[in-house]
């Protein structure tokens, strides 16, 4: 009912230029990306997505139960377009066992914690592990450390997250789903780093 | 002593909203979206057809009501109390109990009239014979005797109270949000396996807009996880809820084979979107009137009715699902037609018309299936603890 969180795509942000005769297949210019969100419950995965895909804070998200779906596209400067097929996780712990349902296949893992929580940046570790070790083999990895806003509840440094990003070779950046800082940066920086399929 | 009178009080007044239509219109595209609220006081968002069907629904809703008050008048009030036909075969069998058992049934699939819904889920279920085994005392007991305690259960229901519903009038109220948490925190006790798992947040809120106490609505959370569903769906493991996509995927493929092949050749796992409906029963996606027509059927045929609805979500939908090239559009369409399935009976007609046929949708077939799974879900279970376990001791090392 009212499910905000799972919408179907009818984002103003939608690009033409998929091509939809071939199913708006991937090719050089036209990128169709699966992605995927993981983290603990409450550190701002799904507000991360609503906020990319919707341009909205909505300070009462629903609680995500198995996952939920959206899509958004964006045009990059070298006139590409990407569209994220995004895979909102939840982060319960007994969900866990049901991950590599939403991460098999997928171009992109986002591991995101709340900066405001340690316990939640460990839980980010082990995301990180099982992609490493389980994910694809080229899968693309950042490490999201989100509700930078609240920097005087900061219990993670950014030197923490920078680091450990560093050492596993993932992309990191500190985000506010609030404040809309660094999300649209989030998905541009992993938009640029994915392998292109070599124009045929 | 809840909060339970206010609450009554505010379903009337819900009720007497019901025709008013949201004047805040804006126009999408080529469609008008309008925003509404639905008799159970959720804000819906539609294009103008939508609005009518629910209103067409209403009628329906009140029309059913006249057929109810009717059967009371002919049969006398509570005639439906008394229609177990398992005890009335053991018993010798009275002609009467069974024809009343078959209206019964029939009835119920056309839906139960919202006023009656608390009375007659609460006997039916198995509710009410729960509660009667346990001191009348039980449930202020529990409230009070957890008051004040912290585990890692009530941390996270405290996390979910103004993430259940957002919006809803009264649910995302503080004395909403203090009744939910009491369900949830006292259910937490009285099975810590199961403690708190998402999805509950969901329908136990929707049980408390429906029961006219929230005493009642605990009972229906337990009889739902202790009787009707499947065991352990949501225990630490959810492993219960691994064994019913499993027996969904299989009947997936036996009753819709094309769609089954189509969807396996785009690599779409039908738990991507499964897995939510039968962790909330379909409360997070169906809107409200719908959901509480499959619950009137739940809670009195039994869990099988899960694999019904679902399976009649994908056959309702099987030309657009065929012609979908991607997992995305995929998703879309279901998306779509379950957002927009105002009218109950659209769904419920090919739930129940389509798959009872074959006569394979009995509970006991369903026990059977799940029997068949549950060894692979534990293995799987199992193996991926082991794989965890593994992994952590490489980063102690
Ligand atoms: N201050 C602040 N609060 C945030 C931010 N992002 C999310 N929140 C709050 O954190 C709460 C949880 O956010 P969600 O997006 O629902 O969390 P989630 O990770 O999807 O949680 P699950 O669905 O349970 O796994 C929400 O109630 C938001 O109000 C942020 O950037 N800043
Ligand atoms: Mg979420």
């Amino acid at each position: 009912m009212g499910c905000s969180s799972s919408l179907p795509d009818r984002s103003p942000g939608r690009v033409g230029g998929l091509n939809p005769d071939n199913g708006g297949d991937s090719d050089a210019k036209n990128l169709r990306v699966k992605l995927v969100l993981l983290g603990d419950s409450g550190v701002g995965k799904s507000c991360i997505v609503l906020r990319f895909v919707r341009g909205q804070f909505d300070p009462t998200s629903k609680v995500t139960v198995g996952a939920s779906f959206l899509s958004q596209t964006i045009a990059l400067q070298d006139s590409t377009t990407v569209k994220f097929e995004i895979w909102d996780t939840a982060g319960q712990e007994r969900y866990a066992a049901l991950a590599p349902l939403y991460y098999r296949g997928a171009a992109v893992g986002v591991i995101v914690y709340d900066i405001t929580n340690p316990d939640s940046f460990h839980k980010a570790q082990y995301w990180v592990k099982e992609l490493q070790k389980h994910g694809s083999p080229d899968i693309v990895l950042a490490l999201v450390g989100n509700k930078a806003d609240l920097q005087e509840k900061r219990e993670v440094s950014v030197q923490a997250g920078i680091e450990y990003a560093e050492k596993n070779g993932m992309f990191f950046i500190e985000t506010s789903a609030k404040t809309a800082d660094n999300i649209n940066q989030l998905f541009e920086e992993i938009a640029k780093r994915l392998p292109r399929p070599s124009p045929s | 002593m809840y909060g339970t009178q206010s609450k009554r009080d505010l379903t009337l007044e819900m009720q007497s909203q019901i025709p008013i239509l949201r004047p805040s219109i804006h126009s999408r595209r080529a469609n008008i979206t309008v925003k509404f609220q639905d008799l159970y006081g959720f804000t819906v968002e539609g294009n103008v057809d939508d609005a009518n069907i629910i209103n067409e629904v209403r009628e329906k809703v009140r029309e059913q009501g006249r057929v109810w008050w009717s059967l009371e008048a002919s049969k006398g009030a509570n005639w439906y109390l008394q229609t177990d036909v398992s005890s009335a075969l053991k018993a010798s069998l009275k002609f009467s109990v069974l024809v009343n058992a078959i209206t019964l049934k029939k009835l119920i699939r056309k839906g139960i009239p919202p006023v009656l819904r608390p009375k007659v889920w609460f006997s039916l279920s198995g509710a009410a014979k729960k509660k009667s085994t346990v001191p009348d005392s039980y449930y202020n007991d529990l409230i009070i005797a957890v008051e004040g305690k912290v585990t890692p259960a009530t941390k996270q229901i405290d996390h979910d109270l103004p993430r259940t519903f957002p919006g809803h009038p009264w649910l995302d109220t503080p004395e909403g949000h203090a009744s939910l948490r009491r369900v949830l925190v006292g259910y937490s006790f009285r099975d810590s396996d199961v403690g708190y798992c998402q999805g509950l947040n969901y329908v136990a809120a929707l049980l408390l807009l429906v029961m006219k106490t929230e005493e009642d609505a605990f009972w229906m959370l337990a009889v739902l996880l202790e009787n009707v569903l499947v065991n352990d769906c949501y225990s630490s493991n959810l492993s219960g809820c691994h064994v019913e996509q499993r027996v969904f995927k299989d009947l997936l493929k036996k009753k819709c084979p094309s769609i089954n092949a189509h969807l396996e050749s785009l690599e779409f796992d039908v738990s991507l979107v499964a897995t939510e409906w039968f962790l909330c029963l379909f409360s997070k996606s169906l809107p409200s009137e719908t959901t509480l027509r499959v619950w009137d059927v739940l809670f009195y045929e039994g869990a099988k009715v899960l694999f019904n609805v679902a399976l009649a979500i994908f056959k309702m939908k099987e030309e657009e699902l065929l012609m979908a090239h991607h997992v995305g559009d995929v998703i879309n369409v279901i998306q779509n037609t379950t957002h927009h399935l105002f009218d109950p009976d659209d769904l419920l007609t090919v739930a129940f018309d389509k798959f009872d046929k074959l006569g394979f949708m009995t509970s006991t077939n369903i026990s059977k299936e799940r029997k068949k799974q549950e060894p692979a879900v534990m293995a799987e279970l199992d193996q991926r603890l082991r794989r965890l376990n593994s992994s952590n001791l490489e980063v102690d090392s």
